[in-house]
């Protein structure tokens, strides 16, 4: 995982549309011109954040107005603060706005994440977590997968170590987001994510040896 | 799909080489723009559509950005 993109991307500085170009200049000026830039930012960003917290409206419908709108501005807020300090790592790839838009929507919804999760305990996977009844599916289709999840279940058992193994089944049977996780555990979303796709790995690999992944090839370990 | 089913998927991820989630936000922006302008973003991009599968939190960032430009440019 990771680095899969560094030999993909192109030195496209003098492709960037007037626009952006517009934006980055007046950002990194002086002045009366970088003042209105950030306030232009500031809106655009806000904006963003607001259109997030209402695709999560559900989410957070214990929230009064004040507070959603306390929300929407704290997210503007570090999302201005990070696309300042990453400013030089825009290269015209996209729009200026649409690259400053992933940032409010990043800060948005770990946000609301965060508040949806901020006073409950995170749930600890049933011991019967992946054989729980299923009342959507088909008997015959639960009998098809039976082999595979004795399988997967023991792998989950005896082939992850505690900490990926704990990572997974919070993230993936208890359905913790991985940004509240992150926050209850000091660490990062990537670093949680790199947990779970080393735990993945190593149960495909262990599945692949058994021959219960069809098309999967046996990865040397 | 079946609970079972999506537990099975949630726990082995997708079968892909993928990015992580720092290149997925770093890659985000081109990335929709991509599918916007009907390309195939993983052509360009590659790693990115397996995290997208994997990661529920990028996902779902993924498809508030792609709401969001789409909307602006109605």
């Amino acid at each position: 995982m990771g680095g899969v993109l560094t030999a993909t991307l192109p030195d496209v500085d003098s492709v960037m549309d007037p626009e952006s170009r517009a934006w980055v200049a007046a950002l990194a000026g002086q002045g009366g011109d970088r003042e209105a830039a950030l306030d232009r930012l500031h809106a655009l960003l806000l904006r963003a954040a607001r259109f997030e917290l209402g695709r999560r409206r559900g989410q957070l419908a214990g929230l009064s107005a004040a507070e959603r709108h306390d929300l929407a501005t704290q997210a503007a807020d570090d999302a201005m603060m990070g696309v300042l300090a990453r400013l030089d790592d825009f290269r015209g790839l996209s729009r200026f706005t649409t690259w400053a838009y992933k940032f409010a929507l990043l800060e948005a919804a770990t946000k609301a994440r965060r508040m949806a999760w901020r006073d409950r305990e995170l749930p600890r996977p049933p011991e019967d977590w992946l054989a729980m009844a299923d009342p959507d599916g088909r008997p015959e289709a639960a009998a098809e997968h039976a082999e595979l999840l004795a399988a997967l279940r023991a792998a989950v058992a005896e082939v992850l170590t505690p900490q990926q193994r704990e990572v997974l089944l919070t993230v993936v049977a208890g359905r913790v987001p991985l940004d509240v996780l992150a926050e209850r555990r000091g660490t990062t979303r990537g670093a949680l994510y790199k947990t779970i796709h080393d735990a993945r790995r190593k149960l495909r690999a262990h599945l692949a040896e058994a021959g219960l992944l069809a098309g999967e090839e046996v990865r040397p370990r | 799909m079946s609970r079972a089913e999506n537990q099975v998927d949630g726990l082995l991820g997708p079968e892909e080489p993928e990015v992580g989630c720092d290149d997925c936000f770093a890659a985000l922006d081109r990335y929709v723009e991509l599918e916007l302008a009907g390309e195939d973003p993983d052509a360009h991009l590659p790693g990115v559509r397996a995290h997208l599968a994997g990661c529920l939190a990028c996902r779902e960032e993924h498809e508030s950005l792609l709401a969001l430009v789409a909307d602006e440019r109605g």
